[in-house]
């Protein structure tokens, strides 16, 4: 809400700069902008119009001469279509300057010579929704005769400066302008002051021809009506329009502009009906039945039995809290009025105003609360302005459907804990004269301090909440530096988020690029990797289909990116993500959430340089970064790699399970040439692991050994053997038959196809044998190298060359 | 001529004939030849026979220096050469050095992450915990342990997706308060703990709003806890995060789960506090929100507030890092185009 410096000018004395103003405010309450209007505007000055002739040469101009309070009357020509003799309307002279840049020059037009422009309440920065019906389609006329050559400024708010206050939910209390007038007040220690309403007693009647009925006592805590009779709906005085529209708020009649002026004044929102057309004299607010229509100017709105409506009759008249329909709307006519002032239930209101798209003023302060100490006062301040305005014959008294008294509420708390929490040690003094501030009363015995709060201020419940009032009157800035001063505590992480932060750096280390995915998927791609052979996980209400389930593998996020990147030609990648994945069992509601590190890798791992070739990423590079991780796990295990073509999108002869101790704790391998072209990426190898698995390997404990003093001595051995035969397989006899002085096996050789028999392929081993404790003799190592040779020759049938 | 001219004469012409020498190979020859068995020395001295007796020790003398002077002339020459082969070999091998390098790169952290690490490591050093929550969460302890009943306004402020209606993806790490204010044991000491985190909101994406993203919730319970205590935290934390001569301040704002609830602005790393595009203007840069634990929050947990308080704050990652480092747009995080990525190498 926008709080007009000029208005609050009537309750509080304030004369600083808007500027300052709304910063004050933002540190010490409600976050706030200064908005000044019309800064822009110049040479804006009252015209009356003494003559208006036709244009010679036009149809639609005219020539009007205008006492704009010099010594000579200027001519205007002017083409509004209401433009008269004897107005008194806005001149812009000669220079002026208008909106959005516009500058007004004197010349001809048509011939003719015009000094300024004759403008329009839109053309001088009143938004063409905001003003009066009356002057949308031409300049504007003022009702009551103006000094010529008056500046317009005031007269119409123009350039009115005014603090924007962005309340945060609680602070509903500064919607309205008394509200507002407090807190500014409390901020600059000046208690504002203001006049209550009064009646024309005379016209005060014991009217009994209009009930009032609340069927929902509990939603409806008060509902309050006065009757006016003999009305006559007129124009609201400038001095209200002006306000109304400065506010965003369309003036209409001295009816329904009095009901809105009450709700920025008050921020209680308020409802009038003409009487004449209600169906029965009663208003009843109730819960409406289910295909009820409430008829709105624009649409019609189809109600159910969650909507709390204000009904008579049959007919419904509004939404409670919300909006009226058209049945009973307040025209030129109309001559009796009731004007209803009442309290719904925030939590009711606001589900309404969802369920409809019908959110606005009322309904925003209904949600939020208002104040319901002053339903009373603000009906009669309505009612006053009203008969003000529109000249009542006869004012019921007050017609109540429901009312609660409100109480105000009462808080106890002790300085010594208050300032504790604070953090500052001030009297008791200093902190009863900061609510004092803020309007509320207190009583201090010994530490004890009892706090009464007006029912203004309907978020005070707490002692916290007395803290947050010194605190933010006191000054946050005023605040010492401290740090918690309790007993010292160990900070860390996690076990298993150390292994997580191991395996990234490890991951970065060998070059790999860390990327972070969303979570949701859609539901393809959820399918593509169900590794892990999960329930799904589904959002009851996604927003869009790519972003429906949870994931169960970081692979389809880590495809996205390599077909992001390679779309805009960056090729070569090598990217990991280390996240969760969401693993749910049938039958549970809430799935399992799984710490997962898994990569991508495509492109070239050795880029075409000056110095060197490219080299294409294959299977034992990505091998290679998954076995370096795996070291970094510091795992008492036996890691593995088992090949399977188990897996639709991976490729069946160039995939594998990762096995720890033969429990699969992950996958590595190629995707299929299918999925590749369906993705758009190029050769892209991946590998996805469970840390959670891994995490509960993590036990090995590391006993220092020298390292050996005695020399190795090394055996090759190349084999002929049939195809199919792994190289694991062989590597596993080879160890099996080594003995205990085999240290290290290693291949160095695999060669297939020309000179070798079909179906068969080379290999060659290097083995390395080492005995820690005394020097090896040739006879030793011959003697376990011709045992690894026979049991190759015996299981495999190689051929040893 | 007399064996002793015979000497004589080879040791000139023997060093004469090294100094001429070119190649290595040459001064291997001379000595192979010269001094060699087959050599003219050694053959020379096959006439010691005919020498008288006394006269023997001199020509042997004589003959072991001839050796010993042909020897050091070869070896001076070689030597020589050798110098010479190294200074050309040396200027072969001269390389452009501005040529590239061969590529050795390590991986980039996330910006994200090196971002929530680096504020991690703060805590850690000030003696906090690092817990890490769930995603998805009990609507529990998303919103009624953190003081937000059903129907509260507050849950307007971050619409939810929900997986059930008791199950959500959580929309804050402050879901996390109850878990751990509910598992810690406060005879063992205060409770300090942050938890970062992905957080989740039904936002459509555009530049500024994410559907997910991170936040790092941070929270103190223990028997003196002050506003002063989170304003001195908080005032470490930005000038650990922006630069030592940064300062904060405090506004007033709302959390359920807090009372008092303050927005916290830090001055602004840019302008220093002037203002500037930045800042808007005001010389200031909202950071983070926080304030003291709401009694409510401490009593659904089993904490007295009269014995205990508490004090929360919750930061955003992709705010802090788009500010710090100028990010405008925050799909830029999720996208990970790695010509965006790797601008972060080592930032952290």
């Amino acid at each position: 809400m926008k709080i007009s410096v000029n208005w609050l000018k009537e309750y509080i004395p304030v004369d600083h700069t808007v500027e300052e103003i709304a910063n004050k405010v933002s540190l010490t309450g409600i976050e706030s902008g200064p908005v000044k209007l019309g800064e822009e505007l110049t040479d804006l000055v009252v015209g009356h119009i003494t003559s208006v002739t036709p244009h010679p040469d036009s149809d639609h101009l005219k020539l009007c001469q205008v006492d704009v309070g010099e010594k000579e009357e200027i001519q205007i020509v002017c083409g509004a279509p209401n433009v008269a003799e004897d107005q008194y309307v806005i001149v812009a002279l000669h220079g002026a300057h208008l909106p959005n840049g516009v500058r007004i020059k004197r010349g001809k037009l048509r011939g003719q010579e015009s000094n300024g422009m004759i403008c329009g309440l839109d053309e001088v920065g009143v938004p063409a929704q905001y003003m009066p019906k009356e002057f949308e389609n031409g300049i504007y006329v003022f009702d009551e005769p103006q000094t010529p050559g008056q500046e317009v400024y005031d007269l119409l708010g123009l350039k009115d400066e005014m603090v924007d206050i962005d309340i945060t939910p609680n602070r509903a209390d500064t919607l309205g302008m008394r509200g507002a007038a407090w807190e500014i007040g409390a901020t600059y220690d000046e208690k504002p002051k203001f006049t209550k309403p009064e009646l024309n007693q005379d016209k005060l009647k014991d009217l009994t021809d209009v009930t009032a009925t609340v069927e929902e006592k509990d939603l409806v805590p008060d509902y309050l009506l006065r009757e006016l009779k003999g009305i006559k709906v007129a124009k609201s005085p400038l001095w209200m329009q002006r306000r109304l529209w400065n506010q965003n708020i369309k003036p209409v009649n001295s009816v329904v502009d009095a009901a809105n002026y009450v709700m920025i004044e008050y921020g209680q929102p308020v409802q009038v009906y003409d009487l004449d057309k209600l169906p029965q004299k009663n208003l009843t607010v109730k819960l409406a039945h289910d295909g009820d229509k409430l008829i709105l100017a624009e649409t019609d709105k189809s109600l159910n039995h969650n909507d709390l409506v204000i009904t008579s009759g049959d007919e419904v008249l509004g939404l409670a809290g919300i909006i009226n329909g058209t049945k009973a709307a307040v025209d030129e006519n109309t001559t009796n009025v009731l004007v209803e002032a009442g309290v719904f239930d925030g939590a009711r209101v606001r589900k309404a105003a969802q369920r409809h798209d019908l959110r606005d003023d009322a309904s925003n302060r209904f949600e939020k609360g208002v104040d319901n100490g002053i339903v009373s006062e603000a009906l009669v301040r309505a009612t006053q302005l009203i008969d003000q305005a529109s000249d009542a014959k006869e004012i019921s008294k007050e017609i109540i459907g429901n009312y609660t008294k409100a109480q105000p509420t009462v808080i106890k708390g002790s300085i010594k804990h208050i300032n504790h929490l604070m953090g500052l040690q001030l009297s008791s003094d200093e902190i009863l004269q900061i609510f004092d501030r803020l309007g509320f009363t207190s009583e201090l015995s010994g530490d004890a301090v009892t706090i009464t709060i007006p029912t203004r201020r309907w978020d005070m419940e707490i002692e916290a909440d007395l803290v947050e009032e010194v605190n933010r009157i006191y000054g946050y800035e005023n605040l010492p530096n401290t740090l918690p001063a309790g007993m010292e505590t160990r900070g860390g992480y996690s076990a298993k988020r150390e292994l997580s932060n191991k395996l990234r750096d490890a991951l970065l280390a060998s070059g790999l690029d860390e990327v972070i995915n969303y979570s949701l998927l859609n539901k393809q791609e959820v399918d593509d990797f169900n590794i892990l052979n999960s329930e799904y996980t589904k959002l009851l209400h996604p927003m869009t289909e790519d972003h429906e389930y949870l994931r169960n593998s970081l692979i389809p996020g880590l495809v996205r990116d390599v077909a992001y990147n390679q779309a805009r030609k960056n090729d070569d990648l090598q990217l990991f993500e280390q996240a969760r994945v969401f693993d749910r069992v049938t039958g549970n509601d809430r799935p399992k959430e799984l710490p997962f590190i898994s990569g991508a890798i495509s492109g070239n791992v050795i880029e075409d340089a000056w110095n060197s070739d490219a080299k294409p990423v294959d299977f034992y590079y990505v091998k290679g970064i998954v076995e370096e991780l795996l070291t970094y796990v510091n795992a008492d295990a036996q890691f593995s790699f088992e090949a399977t073509a188990d897996y639709d999108n991976l490729h069946p002869g160039q995939t594998a399970k990762i096995l720890a101790n033969g429990q699969m704790v992950g996958i590595i391998g190629k995707l299929h040439p299918n999925y590749q072209k369906a993705h758009n990426v190029n050769d892209t190898f991946v590998f996805e692991l469970n840390i959670d698995a891994l995490f509960d390997l993590n036990t090995r404990n590391v006993k220092a050994t020298s390292a050996p003093k005695y020399p190795e001595i090394s055996r090759d051995l190349a084999i002929l053997v049939e195809k199919d035969i792994e190289n694991g397989q062989i590597i596993a006899d080879i160890f099996s038959n080594g003995g205990k002085y085999l240290k290290d096996v290693k291949i160095f050789d695999v060669y297939e196809g020309k000179n070798i028999k079909p179906n068969h392929k080379s290999l060659g081993y290097h083995l390395v044998f080492l005995n820690p404790n005394d020097t090896l003799t040739d006879e030793e190592v011959e003697k376990a190298f011709t045992l690894v040779k026979d049991s190759l020759v015996q299981k495999f049938n190689v051929e040893i060359r | 001529m007399s064996l002793n001219d015979t000497l004589k004469n080879l040791r000139e012409n023997g060093i004469d004939e090294a100094k001429r020498a070119q190649k290595l190979q040459e001064l291997n020859d001379l000595r192979v030849n010269l001094l060699g068995k087959k050599g003219p020395i050694t053959k020379a001295l096959r006439g010691m026979k005919d020498i008288p007796a006394e006269q023997r020790p001199e020509i042997g003398t004589l003959a072991n220096n001839v050796k010993k002077d042909i020897q050091a002339a070869i070896e001076e020459k070689m030597e020589e050469l050798n110098q010479k082969l190294v200074a050309k070999k040396l200027e072969e091998e001269t390389i452009d050095v501005t040529l590239p390098a061969t590529k050795n790169n390590q991986g980039t952290k996330h910006i994200l992450n090196q971002t929530i690490e680096d504020i991690e490591q703060f805590f850690i050093g000030l003696g906090y915990e690092v817990a890490g929550g769930y995603e998805v969460e009990e609507d529990h302890y998303n919103f009624e342990r953190l003081n937000i009943p059903k129907n509260h306004p507050a849950r307007d402020m971050q619409d939810t997706f929900y997986l059930s209606d008791e199950l959500l993806m959580r929309t804050q790490t402050s879901a996390q308060e109850g878990r751990d204010m509910e598992a810690h044991d406060f005879t063992k000491g205060p409770l300090k703990m942050i938890s970062p985190g992905v957080v989740y909101r039904r936002d459509d994406d555009d530049a500024t709003h994410s559907h997910q993203f991170h936040q790092i919730e941070g929270l103190v319970v223990d028997k003196n806890i002050s506003m002063a205590d989170l304003k001195g935290t908080l005032d470490a934390l930005c000038r650990h995060v922006f630069g030592p001569d940064r300062e904060i301040r405090f506004r007033p704002s709302y959390f359920p789960f807090t009372e008092p609830s303050v927005e916290v602005d830090v001055s602004c790393f840019n302008c220093g506090g002037t203002g500037c595009r930045i800042c808007k203007y005001t010389g200031w840069i909202e950071v983070l929100g926080a304030g003291l634990t709401h009694p409510n929050v401490l009593k659904m947990s089993g904490i007295d507030p009269n014995e205990y308080s508490g004090m929360a704050f919750g930061l955003g990652p992709e705010r802090f890092a788009m500010l710090k480092y100028g990010v405008n747009d925050i799909r830029d995080f999720y996208l990970n185009d790695v010509r965006f990525l790797e601008q972060f190498k080592g930032v952290n």
